[in-house]
Order: structure tokens, then C-alpha cells, then sequence
């Protein structure tokens, strides 16, 4: 009997110790920064297609800082279990001009970004599906700005615009 | 060395209060007449579960708080009324006119209105909300203390 006890409170004193670690994790991971692997040909030529390790920061979405030309993770308004990974072209209240075939130059479209959404578009615009397709993205669905790539380590560093 | 050790238990007890917070639930201060009269105009202390939005198992009738699609950092509570997929009728201008509207919720996202809709910024204002910006769902008053207790079902 006595050993059984000893046993368990052994248990429940890893076990809390893993319990803090993993809490700890999580605040630094939700407020601080994360590591992020991303892919798809949507953000060429700034992000391979075959997949890259950045590191993401969850400040600057918090303290209204990103602007045009970040690199943003983005809840999917279509699918919320899916983040995506795209620049912010336009802020509220810009005015943004698109074309839905960028091999037409001539079917062009613009509007005024809404109050609280912001205008996002992948690198890519022949292979991503972004604001042009789903239209402005509320400013809450913002998790975090991409400000370095970690991995494959020849093109480490920060991005260009 | 008795500070920095008080430090440390203070940043651990912080932070499982905050994975407390994201995964389990929290409270919210609501106040306003967009719920009347589930909810009252000077404010309620609810309790917020965060399990049914992280696993989808919302349905049309809870009870929800989200983000606002249009001031980001605002917190909104509203009653959730259609689902993706869903066709919602709703009454655009109910002050001024009975003219009635009827869409199809589009994917990933839901539609929400206020219990008084005479007095209340919803969907039928700002059209449907994104599924990422629901933050969880209210299930449980706590004060004022009359109100004390589960809410009530969507008035007829």
C-alpha cells in the first residue's frame, strides 16, 4: 500500500512538472513567438514550395502593428481549422486594385478595404487563393507576423518586400 | 533568492491560468440591449466554455462571444442562428419595415443575431462571421444573482 502511494505522488509530481512546462510553452508559443513550417506555391518566389521553417511573432498583431507588405499567418476564413500564409497588401480604408486572371491585365476590379479587415494576396498570383477569391479578411483572424526563415538554412534570413 | 522564487510561482500559477483560459473557459462581462431579454442592458457575469468552438460542436440556438468583424479588439455576444450551409431568413430593418431576407450562410462561416433585433449590430449588419473569430460559448450565468443559472432558449 505504502509503496503504491509513494509511486503515485512520484507520478503526479512529473506529471506537473511536464503539466508547467507545456503551459509555459504555450504562452510563449501564443504571446511571444512559434516556429511555423509553411508550404504551397502560393508565396513564390518568397517561400519554396516544397516547405519552410519561419519563426512567427504574436506581438505586433496584438499592438495594431502590421501593415502593408507583412508577412501574416491567417486563419482561413473558409476553413478555420486551416492557416494560411500570405502578405497584407492593404490596410483599412485603402483603396486596392486587383485583377481576378493576372494573364488579363484588363478585367481589373477595385474597393475599399472595410473598417477592422485588412486585404491579403500570395506572392504568387497565379496560384493562390487569397482576398481576390474570398474577399477582405476580418483583422481578428490575424494570428502572428512571419519575420525569419530558420529553415533550409541557405536561405536563412529575414524577407524582402 | 525568496523573491526571485515567489517570481517564478507567480509566472507558473500565470500561466496555467491562461491555458485555463484558452482551452477550458473563462468569464465575460456583457452589457448592452442587443440580448434582451436573455441577457439585461446594465450587464451579466457569464461563464464561457472555449471545448465546443475548439471542436465545432457548436449549434444554431448557443449562445456565442467572437471577436467583431469590425473593431478587432471588441468582444461581441450574440446568438448564433445558422451554420455553414444554412439558409437564414432574417428581417433586415425590423423599426421601419417587415421586408424580409433570406441567404445562404457561406462556408466557414455563421450567422449571428441579437435576441432584440430592434436594437441590435449583428450579421444582418455586418454579414456572416468567420468561424476563426468565435472565441466560446456561454452557457452559464452568474450574476445579477436572480439570473443565476443556465440561459434561456431563443425568445419566440
Amino acid at each position: 500500500m505504502r509503496q503504491w502511494r509513494s509511486i503515485a505522488k512520484e507520478a503526479v509530481a512529473r506529471a506537473s512538472i511536464v503539466v508547467k512546462f507545456l503551459c509555459f510553452l504555450h504562452v510563449t508559443d501564443s504571446y511571444l513567438l512559434s516556429f511555423s513550417h509553411v508550404l504551397g506555391p502560393s508565396m513564390l518566389p518568397t517561400l519554396n514550395i516544397t516547405g519552410d521553417v519561419v519563426l512567427v511573432e504574436h506581438l505586433s498583431h496584438r499592438t495594431g502593428k502590421v501593415g502593408s507588405g507583412d508577412l501574416v499567418l491567417v486563419r482561413s476564413p473558409l476553413d478555420p481549422r486551416k492557416t494560411l500564409t500570405k502578405r497584407i497588401v492593404a490596410m483599412e480604408d485603402d483603396k486596392v486594385t486587383f485583377s481576378l486572371d493576372p494573364t488579363r491585365n484588363y478585367s481589373s476590379r477595385s474597393l475599399v478595404v472595410p473598417k477592422g479587415h485588412v486585404w491579403i494576396q500570395g506572392d504568387n498570383l497565379y496560384a493562390s487563393r487569397d482576398s481576390r477569391h474570398f474577399g477582405p479578411v476580418p483583422y481578428g483572424l490575424i494570428q502572428g507576423k512571419v519575420f525569419l526563415r530558420v529553415w533550409p538554412p541557405n536561405s536563412f534570413g529575414s524577407f524582402g518586400q | 533568492m525568496g523573491g526571485w522564487s515567489s517570481f517564478i510561482s507567480i509566472v507558473r500559477s500565470l500561466c496555467l491560468l491562461h491555458a485555463a483560459n484558452n482551452y477550458l473557459g473563462t468569464t465575460v462581462i456583457t452589457y448592452g440591449p442587443s440580448m434582451l431579454p436573455t441577457l439585461n442592458i446594465t450587464g451579466n457575469l457569464l461563464l464561457v466554455e472555449r471545448i465546443s468552438t475548439r471542436t465545432g460542436k457548436l449549434r444554431p440556438g448557443d449562445v456565442v462571444i467572437f471577436r467583431s468583424p469590425e473593431s478587432p479588439r471588441k468582444v461581441v455576444c450574440k446568438r448564433l442562428i445558422g451554420m455553414e450551409g444554412d439558409q437564414v431568413t432574417y428581417v433586415v430593418d425590423p423599426k421601419n419595415s417587415d421586408r424580409c431576407e433570406t441567404i445562404v450562410v457561406p462556408k466557414g462561416h455563421v450567422w449571428v443575431e441579437g435576441d432584440y433585433i430592434y436594437d441590435s449590430k449583428d450579421s444582418r449588419n455586418f454579414g456572416a462571421v468567420p468561424y476563426g473569430l468565435l472565441k466560446g460559448r456561454v452557457f452559464w450565468t452568474l450574476l445579477p444573482r436572480k439570473d443565476f443559472g443556465s440561459l434561456a432558449p431563443k425568445p419566440k
